[in-house]
């Protein structure tokens, strides 16, 4: 009798494995079957996108920004190059690549572990507080901002590119999305950025280590700049020749 | 009433009717063929899943050896940037926009597809020789209208690259 049962057994789950394969099998041949998609990011600007972004409670955010101090600046303008000055930085703008951080589809060994311990609500309140941080110059605090400035040609061609772009290539001028003329939803105002940071992000764009803007501007443009040109406008913007009207915060 | 006076009066009757008639045929009529199809597209999540997330930008073979091109027009840019299309082959266009109205122009030829947020443009198009074309946007879009600008590369026939179903054709730098 038992060994009947045994049997039986063994019968059902023969069956059971042989059923899994095959639906497994065809799961496979159905993803393969499927293109797989590339996503640059899960943010889409949609209304409710942005209350929920620009609902943030910038005291709270204060608070939580002390574990953002030792490398971003108590002031939001940090002492090393390489890592972005968040002062009067558009909030949208933080609060995507905060969100792209925790999504892990902007990669950083440093921030998406500090990302990823952040609540929804963290990460609106940190943005609000770093958007109300004021930009004027401060002697004594340490920030590398801003830079020397770069020479006469590497200037008067960052200047012609942040203000007309260049037509005959396809590159759009800068100031269109990223202040002061006009200020595309969800991107950072360049004006107080340092410049080892600018130049390091369009290298990491044109040689697509960093892919996470929506419909692909920036992997466009920064492989149509010479790398001349990408510093030239890194020192421009790092050199604090940038401008901004504040109107995006 | 001396003839005079009413010429003038018929002359200012017939241009008050002709100015919104042609508007209404340029532009209006148009824009709502596009916007009443029902063909509609969320342009705020085109990037996440559906027709143009951005691996499938780009110039598609199909089996029976169709050509169609999928494009987003998005300030200021036409993504992928530069097209690759075959010399000699009817294209199927689809573009779509991210953001607000553009129009792509292709320089020197005669197409000229209006693109309108929320639907797909079509065009068939046909390059009989091969060439390098500009293409760029020729409805006032934003500050940075003036330098969208975008290439397309039209190849003769046997130089066009076998593309793979999953393989999207494109010129642009990478």
């Amino acid at each position: 009798m038992r060994r009947d049962k045994r049997q039986g057994f063994s019968r059902w789950r023969a069956a059971w494995i042989a059923a899994t394969l095959v639906a497994a099998g065809s799961l496979l041949v159905v993803a393969s079957d499927n293109r797989p998609e590339r996503v640059p990011s899960y943010v889409s600007w949609t209304p409710e996108t942005i209350a929920a972004a620009s609902a943030g409670d910038a005291f709270r955010g204060m608070l939580l920004a002390k574990h953002c101090e030792h490398c971003h600046g108590a002031e939001g303008f940090s002492a090393v190059g390489a890592t972005p000055n968040l002062a009067g930085v558009n909030r949208l703008a933080i609060w995507k690549e905060l969100e792209d951080f925790r999504s892990h589809k902007r990669r950083s060994p440093v921030m998406e572990p500090i990302a990823g311990s952040l609540s929804s609500r963290d990460v609106a309140d940190v943005v609000a507080y770093y958007a109300k941080v004021p930009v004027f110059e401060d002697l004594q605090d340490n920030r590398s901002f801003p830079q020397p400035r770069p020479d006469q040609k590497r200037s008067a061609m960052a200047s012609l590119l942040v203000s007309f772009g260049d037509g005959e290539r396809g590159i759009p001028p800068c100031q269109s999305c990223h202040g002061p003329v006009a200020y595309k939803i969800g991107v950072p105002s360049l004006a107080n950025q340092n410049a080892d940071y600018v130049l390091r992000q369009l290298e990491a764009f044109a040689n697509g280590s960093r892919s996470n803007d929506i419909n692909m501007p920036m992997r466009t443009i920064s492989i149509l700049l010479s790398e001349e040109e990408r510093h030239a406008l890194a020192g421009y913007y790092g050199s604090g020749l940038g401008l901004d009207t504040g109107s995006s915060r | 009433m001396n003839w005079r006076k009413l010429r003038t009066f018929l002359l200012t009757v017939l241009v008050l009717c002709l100015i919104p008639a042609t508007r209404y045929y340029q532009i209006d009529e148009p824009l709502m063929r596009l916007l009443k199809s029902p063909r509609a597209v969320d342009p705020l999540s085109l990037h996440l899943a559906g027709e143009f997330v951005e691996s499938n930008l780009g110039t598609e073979q199909g089996s029976d050896g169709s050509v169609t091109v999928r494009m987003i027009a998005q300030q200021y840019l036409f993504v992928p940037h530069c097209i690759l299309v075959p010399a000699g082959v009817p294209v199927h266009l689809r573009i779509t926009s991210a953001d607000a109205v553009h129009s792509l122009n292709f320089i020197g030829t005669k197409y000229n597809v209006k693109v309108v947020p929320g639907t797909i443009s079509e065009a068939q198009l046909q390059f009989p020789e091969a060439g390098d074309f500009k293409t760029a946007c020729t409805e006032f879009c934003g500050a940075g209208h003036y330098a969208m600008r975008s290439k397309l590369k039209v190849v003769p026939r046997d130089q066009f690259p076998v593309l793979g179903a999953q393989e999207r054709g494109t010129c642009a730098a990478r």
